[in-house]
């Protein structure tokens, strides 16, 4: 007996040993794929064809980079990305790339940034370049963005959301999105929702959406529309109703008065209306998914890709969630622009951007610059620029996601008329079933409309709150919900920015 | 000769302190580090206007005035006390019932207290998550489904507000109570086997024996795990976080979900959720000198 308890003792202390060795290199560095992924032809090409030849050997450093897919990424994407390092490696023999899984968060950041690990470069959303510029948790890039002359290309929009007061950049846009609403098709077939040239039958309207979800929930049980009301996610979708209502203008969910006082205002008669809207849609209509309040953004892509229900309101940036994360097949999937409301037809516009540690040094911010010029990401056209583009939507088709045309965050005609013109040669989608979105965007049809201008995740989270308030309880006074709301937002910007 | 042996007693005595001090050296430097340097500084940063981690300027106790004042604030608390009211009526007497029941099992004592423990060894996440899908409102969540077969129609469970705090305190209770059975079984396994005996010679019941002789041996242990289950209820957060996200309409916010949204819910305001934490901890020392104070009392009286 006792030998078997020294044996035992024995054993969990080598592997105790051995998961520690691991656990250290595992964080440091990705492990190498074991086994070569197979590949398409196509993919294989646009990976061989980047340049081998040496573009600067002095350039010395070593960079993290952030947002490296994990090993149980498609093998197309890990390929990809191995593709791009082994590239960086030739043309940039001293430069040392070290990948990072690190995939951005505010709450995950930040002590990261005050602790000196954040990954040279990671991906933020357009809504926090400003506070993260404030507060002094990114590095300044002016200096190698000028040298390498993509700061010329920066449309002026971009340059107030990624320069601090003295004009200084910290970053520089990846892609735009525009909020429209992702369908699935099979779902709107079951419930007789389809037109003659067998396209779904989709809302245009607001009220159109109610009177479809209603259809398809009494022909098919499925929610209508999955609406994911939790945290900040309702708060964040329900703006743009808001202003499909009329909350834009003097009417704004929140402004900044004469004095220069930043003032909410949610008890207008159009925010209330749109809040009344929906309330309508969980108990008139009751569309709704049964487990709103507690559904984010991925669990509502898993319900539309898992046919739970028919309608997300989502952008043309995720359109791979429900499709090649979660199945759904792209003759079943297509992007409509977001419905118009009584007072107006806006569609939210964001994007994501890059940004980088706060320690960066000139060395780094350079070999950064062409990281991103190998990945395509940088308005200019050359050889390498070209391949990296292409091997970027080889990898999106190989994988089975949707190849659409890109809303550009750059301002270089030729540069996104060369990008469109790649896209079209990798498209893999019945065009039909994304046209009215995309041209919604480019005719201008739909008013494009960035997010409010101050603390919008505050903003997001109180109207939350109102409308977990508003689908779980039936009686709900919402003018009431909505003036507490407004009186608690008001409080914190009177706190954060008016005192 | 008198002195110098006086002297030798007081060397060695130093000489015992001293290993003593070294002794606890490695505990006092973690404890330093670890506990009390964070505890101070969390105080501190209460105290100021925050820019992330940076304080820019002292305020007193404006951040307390500010986060008191919000009506989220006295959700979370009154929510808070219901998860550790909930906790004491669910999960204070089923590890005493379950570890009472294993003891009095004959044939597969093993097993049962394996399976009683099994719950604890599984990652905390996952528990949430493999619940969240028995809880699911939707057809195919498994609640529905079993209700489904008995001809009750779909119900929701974790939108409605008047449920999700004993649902979240029912996992937690999955989760924990096998362990804590662990440790009164412990405690019942050293109460003196004699004492049944005479007590059944006496005549006495299975029900009398449990009251006279095993509860009163694990009274103690039982006040202690009482003030450990509050103070760990208290700090609930990651359970209602995955599960419900606090909803709805903050009816599963906890204190300490109020303080992770301050500091990371999008805000960034440090100072605000330090004065959180420090509200959290005030109230735990309060009910735990409580508990000492009737405790110490008690031992009085014996």
């Amino acid at each position: 007996m006792k030998k078997w308890s020294k044996a035992m003792a024995l054993l969990l202390v080598m592997c105790l040993l051995i998961a520690g060795c691991g656990t250290e290199k595992q964080a440091e560095q990705p492990a190498e794929p074991t086994e070569a992924p197979q590949l398409s032809e196509e993919l294989q090409g646009e990976l061989d064809a980047f340049s081998s030849e040496v573009i600067d050997a002095d350039l010395t450093c070593t960079i993290t980079l952030g947002n490296w897919p994990p090993d149980t990424a498609a093998a197309s994407e890990l390929a990809l990305f191995e593709g791009y390092k082994a590239t960086m490696a030739k043309q940039y023999p001293n430069v040392t790339l070290v990948p990072d899984y690190y995939s951005y968060s505010l709450s995950n950041y930040v002590p990261m940034a005050k602790g000196g690990t954040a990954p040279s470069i990671f991906q933020p959303p357009f809504t926090d370049p400003q506070l993260l510029i404030s507060q002094h948790l990114v590095g300044d890039v002016t200096d190698a963005l000028a040298a390498c002359g993509a700061l010329d290309k920066f449309s002026p929009s971009y340059v107030e959301m990624l320069a601090d007061q003295n004009g200084r950049i910290y970053g520089l846009p990846r892609d735009g999105y525009v909020l429209g609403m992702h369908i699935n098709i099979e779902l709107f077939r079951e419930a007789g929702l389809m037109t003659e040239e067998g396209l779904p039958k989709y809302p245009t309207t607001l009220q159109e959406l109610a009177e479809y979800g209603q259809i398809i929930r009494e022909k098919t049980g499925k929610a209508g529309l999955v609406f994911p009301a939790s945290e900040t996610y309702g708060g964040w979708l329900f703006t743009n109703i808001a202003w499909n209502f009329g909350c834009v203008g003097e009417n704004a969910l929140e402004y900044q008065d004469a004095d220069g006082r930043w003032v909410c205002n949610f008890t207008s008669p159009q925010a209330i209306a749109a809040m009344e809207y929906i309330r309508d849609l969980k108990w008139k209509y009751d569309i709704l998914n049964a487990d709103a309040t507690t559904t984010d953004w991925a669990g509502a892509h898993s319900a539309l890709g898992t046919g739970e229900a028919a309608m997300n309101f989502a952008a043309d940036d995720s359109v791979d969630q429900p499709t090649a994360n979660k199945g759904l097949p792209l003759e079943d999937f297509a992007l409509i622009p977001f419905p118009a409301g009584p007072e107006g037809r806006y569609a939210l516009a964001g994007g994501t951007c890059y940004m980088f540690s706060p320690d960066i040094t000139p060395e780094q911010a350079t070999a950064l610059m062409a990281y991103l010029k190998i990945l395509g990401k940088l308005p200019f056209l050359d050889e390498d620029i070209i391949a990296g583009m292409r091997a970027d939507y080889a990898a999106k088709k190989d994988r089975g996601a949707p190849v659409l045309p890109a809303i550009s965050a750059w301002n270089d005609e030729e540069y996104n008329n060369t990008k469109q013109a790649i896209i079209q040669e990798y498209c893999n989608v019945d065009m039909r079933l994304y046209n009215d979105f995309f041209d919604s965007v480019s005719e201008g049809t739909i008013t494009l409309k960035a997010e409010e201008p101050v603390f919008a995740q505050q903003l997001y989270r109180e109207l939350t709150a109102v409308i977990q308030r508003v689908i779980t309880r039936e009686g709900a006074d919402i003018t009431k919900a909505m003036t507490q709301a407004q009186e608690s937002f008001q409080e914190y910007l009177d706190d954060e920015i008016n005192s | 000769m008198k002195k110098r042996s006086h002297s030798l007693a007081a060397g060695a005595r130093r000489s015992e302190s001293f290993k003593s001090w070294l002794i606890m050296l490695p505990g006092l430097i973690l404890m330093t580090f670890f506990v009390w340097e964070p505890l101070l500084e969390s105080v501190r940063m209460s105290l100021y206007k925050t820019e992330n981690i940076e304080l820019v300027k002292f305020i007193g106790l404006k951040n307390f005035i500010s986060v008191m004042g919000k009506a989220n604030f006295t959700q979370a608390l009154v929510n808070t006390f219901a998860y550790t009211f909930w906790s004491l009526l669910i999960g204070f007497v089923l590890p005493i019932a379950l570890a009472m029941l294993i003891g009095e099992t004959v044939r597969g004592k093993g097993l049962f207290r394996t399976a009683a423990y099994l719950p604890n060894m599984l990652p905390g996440l996952a528990v949430i998550i493999l619940w969240s899908a028995f809880f699911s409102g939707e057809k195919s969540g498994v609640l529905n489904i079993l209700l489904g077969k008995l001809g009750i129609p779909t119900q929701t469970y974790l939108t409605r507000s008047n449920l999700v705090i004993p649902i979240i305190i029912s996992i937690a209770t999955w989760k924990g109570a096998g362990a804590t059975a662990l440790i009164y079984m412990a405690a019942m396994a050293s109460v003196n086997p004699e004492l049944y005996e005479a007590a059944a010679i006496d005549g006495a019941s299975v029900w009398q024996r449990v009251i006279h002789i095993l509860l009163p041996s694990i009274k103690k242990l039982a006040g202690t795990l009482l003030i450990l289950q509050i103070i760990s209820v208290f700090q609930i957060m990651y359970e209602p976080m995955v599960l419900t996200k606090g909803g709805p309409d903050n009816a599963s916010l906890s204190l300490m979900q109020l303080m992770w949204q301050y500091a990371f819910g999008g805000s960034m305001d440090y100072g605000k959720a330090s004065a959180v934490a420090v509200i959290v901890t005030v109230i735990l020392l309060g009910m735990t000198a409580v508990y000492s104070y009737f405790n110490n009392k008690e031992s009085d009286w014996d």
